[in-house]
């Protein structure tokens, strides 16, 4: 602690102030506006109405002239009607989408054993397993079109991601200035609520998979560029140097030494990609994606639970085994063979593959024409082939309703519903609704004081004028009531994330074991599409506060876990080695050596928790709030774009205060501790 | 070794910091590494000037942070130079363009590191071919001239193998192959044994004085390790704080340290061991009998010098004429620690 | 979808396809878009099935069912078939006032948005269904959250039910929660079955719930035109939405505008088009209870009821 207060005392306010001194005169400020309150002219309380301008208005009218009078929109539609000729090719490829190449839909023993010899070739048969096992799954539940349906944008979706977001990268690393106009862009994207995205994306890419991947890429590109970055920067200057010494061009240079080098890096955004196209499955429905998430939404819209859970495990399942094909494929560095290997030994994978495709296409041309009939009217020989070539819904083994009897016999159990009746009448009356309405009560300046000190307090004088600037631009939006509302959900939802993940996290970062499996059941999570566990929810707690506040929590709980996790795992051996030769008993040397050593990684996690609650708050308007969320739902009916980005915006502006404020601490920090 | 040199710097400065030309053209002259660093620039190298001859072997010794290893990477451009010239083969590097200067590295340079540098999804001959590989010869030319470097080096049978599937001492073969593979005439090595097992150092710094008398490369080696550097050195160049201290021959640094800082390298060193009689030999000092040769180490000669009665021992050079003669008195001091 | 089709084509026993193929309509296919609710999704089907047996193409889309028109607008969607007045009166009007969509007709149909109670409700507040009575009850609905005043659960915002004007406009001893959608009204249904705990919530008809939780709407002073904007109208002289919703709200279709020259036929049978209330209730029961799929619900409903629809497709021919 003694180093915070060092730094603390460094930066030098206004009038050569000291910063705390700057932080101390802001808080009380803040509080003696908040006592006076009752006292205060109305203008003092909440921004004055002459005081809002017309956003609104404005947003639309330079929209307006931008996208049809200027023709935005044409440039963007000329680029769709490319993606869109790649997105129908794949997809007659895929399910046979009668587009060109105009094939036959793939039978789905082919693509289920192609895919099990690939998971092989990478990772052993355990993979082989998994991922055969998964599109067995996928068939036999009768989900095989959605999820081909699905894939036909991923595969699509991801690639482009990786490509356009390594392209970024590269420039970024290229360039310092573009790096730095590069990177708030990104973070806007990542904030701005998903409402905000529905209506430009439908307008200038056309409803459907085109929309969908472009909304897809625009959450999946940030991960993809910062890795990309990363990466190149670290490649060891030795082997730079070895490059230039071996006489590479610049091209050469990025081509054969950069690129490569950078892979492990590269190859984690990839990993990330794939995950945020699969986290964007059910979202992007709403504008064009075919496939599992549609059919999860319209499950949950007849309250058809089962079927909706049986769908968000094969996404989840997918998820995983193109999340661990990458990853094989990062950590399988090419082999080499004894000279003299033959041919078809050398590529054993590709003979394999190619002779499966022939014999289950063989197969399936057997039965091409024929009708599906039952097993006793074709024979058993008959209607196994043609279950090799197509699961019909009538044969396929889905259990939606046995689940859906489950649990909704679990959620309506006296044991479940009185714990969960408790806490919901504790949480709420005792907790939320007090706090909310605290804030409510506090003035908009008292509240803009409040931030601005903390953000002088945690990053220095520029993040404090940054975030003072951002908020009042919040409040003279006028959705002052509602931004106060949100930020309480985020900021509960994070510092519930933070009491329950961290000592997770502690727990966890004992043994290898313990971490391996904590970081699986994260990546579960946050893949594990949220809406299928926001109607248990409901049923238990209701359409209350604590039900959007628990609907947050389980995306903030991931990034806490998995950064404290890897803060703590990350402290070198010989301190905390030092520490037990000290004598430290293990609270000691959690509090004195390795909590201050992993606080900068614990500090990205944090951002990233706030980052990921600020998306989910406004996402949790599916259960029902009364934030900023709500009110973006609104300009949804009767298509109002600049209403719906003024409220979009105040989300983001809000966000990135927080963002620059912490990052701006947690490299401080890591300076202060030589980790930088 | 009395051609033109081909490498020669004059007055060579390499300063980091956020102006360093504007600085140091305003600089005034006699500012202390330490008067630099107050102004808010680093001297990586501080007015060196050094020539080294055609096969001849320069080591460069220093501790870490002495600027050594930012030395030699002026001399490949690697670094760009602050102040000063440095010439390669008389052509003044710093005035090529980037495709003279990828040309000449692709021609006349190899440099071997001290982690080795290897591209870790390339396996060893692939390595080991790339410099050949940027130049754009054919993957025939490329392949038998790799197999050649690769039984040099005597890593046959490994050509295959990838850098993580070899030890330490293997990869560093690798990198010595790599930088012999265009056939270079300077080869620059930085620290290349350093990251090695002591044991492995030993025998690497053997095989690499064998390659050296088959290849007669001219010569750039840096070290830390002062055993080394009098192990392998034709000279030695001692920096520290960027500033080259002392610049002779092994025998000459031991016998005459320049610098208290030098001195504290020497005083551990067993002379008897550095010291041949060559260097010890005076024209003017008359001497009779059975010749000693120049080459031989006071060490080497102690058995005679303690039983010889002679004055002074006559000297006898490679080539069979006499250069001068030995003080057998100083020969013995040396001997015995007392010089 | 070989199989489907051919379901399809056997049931309607159809007219000579070369008739609509000789009227000029485009091979583009025509986009119908799907959203979350089923008897939206089936009906797409069913019409899908329709004009697929006419020889045109046909794509879906999944949207979202606010934004879907702007995209009819812009030409990207085809048609719609469920326009709620209720839930997407707003967004319709505001297209149409932009451009680029036609009306083509309203169903047969009267759809009711209101408060509704399950019947379970009734029998602890037997007064029911008079808001009066509801009111007497209010304490019935007390949850934790809402202190002293009784819950009601009102739609999603942007299906614009003023639950809140109306409350304050009756002085009802009521507070107003938005749920966030459908699915989290049945969520709260759900959940107070089990106790018969009463609840309030906001529901319509057609819907599949009528046949899950039979229930009834709340009768609020009937609907008078004006009651949104004229406050005079209704019981209270100083306010608005004084009044119940309107009993017989439409349920329209609409098209982009270039769907009449297009594909002419495929307009003309788009504008025939007319469901009532029972064929509705009955596609949506395919789904939520029979358990079908959205494709098959579509070709079981048009085998049972070809002679319904074949009468719209002759008339184009």
């Amino acid at each position: 602690m003694a180093l915070a207060d060092q730094d603390q005392s460094t930066p030098v306010g206004p009038a050569g102030l000291s910063g705390s001194r700057v932080v101390q005169a802001l808080l009380v400020a803040a509080i003696i506006l908040t006592v006076l309150r009752p006292w205060l002219p109305d203008g003092l309380v909440r921004a004055p109405e002459w005081m809002l301008l017309p956003w609104r208005d404005w947003i639309d009218t330079v929209f307006q002239y931008v996208t049809f009078d200027l023709g935005f929109i044409n440039v963007t539609r000329f680029l769709s009607g490319g993606l869109e000729f790649v997105l129908d090719a794949v997809a007659n490829i895929l399910y046979g989408r009668a587009r060109w190449p105009r094939f036959e839909a793939v039978p789905w023993t082919v693509v289920a054993s192609i895919a099990a010899v690939l998971g092989y070739a990478l990772g052993g048969w355990r993979l082989a397993l998994l991922t055969g096992a998964t599109f067995v799954w996928a068939a036999v539940v009768g989900q095989w079109k959605w999820t081909m349906e699905t894939l036909s944008v991923v595969f699509v979706a991801a690639p482009l991601g990786f490509l356009l977001g390594g392209l970024i990268g590269i420039w970024c690393w290229k360039s310092k200035r573009v790096e730095e106009t590069v990177k708030p862009l990104l973070l806007v994207m990542q904030v701005l609520p998903f409402f905000s995205y529905l209506l430009p994306a439908v307008i200038f890419f056309k409803v459907g998979p085109t929309a969908a991947t472009v909304a897809t890429m625009a959450y999946s590109l940030p991960p993809m560029i910062l890795m990309t970055t990363i990466g190149l920067k670290k490649v060891s200057p030795e082997v730079v140097e070895a490059g230039k010494m071996s006489g590479c061009t610049r091209w050469q240079m990025l081509r054969h030494v950069y690129i490569p080098s950078a892979r492990s890096e590269i190859l984690v955004g990839l990993n990330q990609v794939i995950m945020l196209c699969l986290a964007m499955v059910v979202l992007t429905a709403a504008i064009g994606m075919p496939g599992l998430g549609a059919k999860l939404l319209e499950a949950m819209g007849s309250f058809k639970l089962g079927r909706a859970f049986e769908i968000g495990v094969t996404i989840v399942l997918l998820a995983v085994v193109l999340d661990r094909l990458s990853k094989a494929w990062v950590v399988n560095l090419p082999e080499h063979f004894e000279r003299g290997t033959p041919w078809w030994r050398r590529n054993i994978y590709l003979v394999i593959g190619v002779t499966l495709f022939i014999v289950f296409i063989g197969l399936s041309l057997m039965v091409s024409g024929m009708k599906p009939q039952p097993i006793e009217d074709a024979g058993f020989g008959n209607w196994f082939v043609g279950i090799l070539d197509e699961v019909h819904r009538k044969e396929a083994m889905s259990q939606g309703k046995v689940y859906d009897r489950a649990i909704k016999d679990f959620l309506s159990l006296d044991a479940v519903t009185s714990v969960t009746g408790a806490i919901r009448y504790f949480v709420n009356v005792y907790i939320l609704i007090p706090t909310e309405r605290a804030l409510l009560f506090v003035p908009t300046l008292a509240v803009i004081f409040a931030v601005t000190a903390l953000a002088y307090r945690l990053g220095g004088k520029g993040p404090a004028i940054l975030g003072f600037v951002f908020f009042c631009i919040v409040a003279q939006f006028g959705y002052w009531d509602r931004a106060m509302l949100t930020l309480h959900s985020v900021f509960m939802a994070v510092l519930l994330a933070v009491v329950l993940g961290a000592p997770l996290a502690i727990f966890a970062s004992r043994s290898e074991k313990r971490a391996k499996r904590t970081i699986l059941l994260c990546d579960t999570f946050q893949t594990f599409p949220s809406y299928v566990y926001l109607l248990p929810a409901i049923m238990l707690f209701g359409i209350s506060p604590v039900t959007v506040i628990l609907s947050i929590l389980i995306y903030t709980m991931v990034p806490i876990v998995r950064y404290t996790l890897e803060g703590l795992r990350g402290v070198p051996p010989e301190l905390t080695e030092a520490a037990d030769m000290s004598g430290a008993t293990r609270w000691q040397k959690l509090t004195q050596v390795q909590f201050p050593l992993a606080m900068p990684t614990i500090a990205v996690g944090v951002n990233q928790a706030l980052v990921f609650a600020f998306f989910m708050v406004i996402i949790a308007e599916f259960i029902g709030t009364r934030d900023i969320g709500q009110e973006m739902r609104r300009t949804m009916a009767g298509t109002e774009l600049g209403w719906n980005f003024v409220l979009g915006f105040s989300v983001v502006f809000m966000a990135l205060t927080f963002d620059i404020a912490i990052n701006a601490w947690a490299e401080k920090r890591r300076k202060l501790l030589g980790l930088a | 070794m009395s051609d033109a040199p081909v490498i020669s710097a004059h007055n060579v400065w390499k300063l980091f910091g956020t102006d360093p030309e504007g600085y140091l053209a305003k600089m005034p002259q006699g500012r202390s590494y330490s008067d630099i660093q107050a102004d808010g620039y680093i001297a990586g190298v501080k007015d060196v000037s050094v020539e080294v001859a055609k096969g001849e072997m320069l080591v460069i010794m220093g501790l870490s942070g002495s600027g050594k290893s930012t030395l030699v990477r002026c001399f490949s451009r690697l670094h760009e130079i602050t102040g000063g010239t440095i010439e390669v083969d008389g052509q003044d590097i710093m005035a090529l363009n980037e495709k003279q200067l990828i040309e000449m590295r692709r021609s006349k340079m190899g440099m071997v590191f001290q982690s080795f540098g290897l591209l870790p999804h390339r396996t060893v001959l692939e390595n080991i071919a790339f410099p050949l590989e940027m130049r754009g010869q054919d993957k025939h030319d490329r392949r038998e001239r790799a197999l050649e470097v690769i039984k040099l080096v005597g890593l046959d049978g490994r050509e295959d193998y990838f850098p993580r599937e070899l030890s330490g001492g293997q990869q560093q073969r690798v990198g010595i192959a790599r930088s012999l593979a265009i056939e270079p005439d300077i080869w620059f090595l930085d620290e290349p044994f350093s990251a090695l097992d002591p044991l492995i150092r030993r025998e690497m710094q053997d095989e690499f004085l064998r390659l050296q008398a088959m290849l007669n490369k001219t010569i750039v080696f840096i070290t830390h390790d002062f055993d080394e550097a009098l192990r392998l050195a034709d000279r030695i160049a001692i920096m520290k704080d960027g500033a080259v201290e002392q610049c002779d021959t092994p025998d000459k640094i031991v016998l005459n340290p320049a610098t208290p800082y030098v001195a504290k390298f020497t005083e551990e060193i067993d002379k008897a061991r550095v010291v041949h009689a060559g260097t010890l030999a005076r024209p003017d000092l008359a001497a009779n009998g059975d010749p000693i040769p120049a080459g031989t180490t006071i060490h080497e000669l102690a058995r005679q010098l303690v039983d010889d009665d002679r004055e002074a021992l006559p000297v006898v050079s490679k080539d069979g004429v006499i250069i001068g003669g030995l003080d057998r008195r100083q020969a013995l001091d040396i001997l015995l620690g007392a010089a | 979808m070989n199989f489907v089709k051919s379901l399809a084509v056997g049931a309607l026993a159809l007219a000579p396809v070369s008739a609509f193929a000789a009227a000029h309509n485009s091979s583009d296919p025509i986009v119908i878009p799907i959203h979350n609710w089923s008897s939206q999704i089936v009906m797409s089907n069913v019409v899908g099935q329709m004009y697929e047996t006419m020889g045109l193409n046909v794509e879906f889309v999944t949207t979202d069912s606010q934004a879907v028109y702007e995209s009819i607008r812009l030409g990207d969607v085809t048609l719609e078939l469920e326009v709620w007045e209720g839930a997407f009166g707003a967004s319709y009007r505001a297209a149409l006032a932009k451009g680029g969509m036609v009306d083509a007709g309203a169903h047969n149909a009267v759809t009711r948005e209101d408060w509704w109670y399950p019947s379970w409700t009734a029998d602890a507040c037997p007064g029911l269904p008079s808001w009066e009575a509801l009111n007497e009850c209010a304490d019935l609905f007390k949850t934790a959250e809402t202190g002293d005043k009784g819950r009601y659960l009102d739609g999603p915002v942007d299906w614009l039910k003023h639950g809140k004007e109306r409350v304050d406009a009756l002085g009802m001893n009521f507070t107003v929660i938005n749920a966030g959608s459908a699915a989290a009204l049945w969520a709260e249904i759900a959940a107070a079955e089990k106790d018969k705990k009463p609840v309030v919530v906001f529901n319509w008809t057609p819907n599949f719930a009528e046949a899950v939780w039979p229930g009834a709407f709340v009768e609020f002073p009937e609907w008078e035109d004006g009651c949104d904007k004229d406050p005079s109208k209704g019981p209270n002289p100083d306010a608005l939405y004084d009044c119940g919703n309107p009993a017989d709200g439409y349920l329209r279709k609409v098209a982009h505008k270039d769907m009449t020259s297009k594909w002419p036929s495929a307009y003309c049978v788009l504008s025939n088009i007319s469901f009532n209330n029972a064929q509705i209730a009955e596609m949506a029961r395919l789904v939520d209870v029979d358990e079908l799929e959205a494709e098959d619900a579509a070709s079981e409903w048009l085998g049972a009821n070809g002679s319904v629809v074949q009468p719209w497709i002759d008339a184009c021919a």
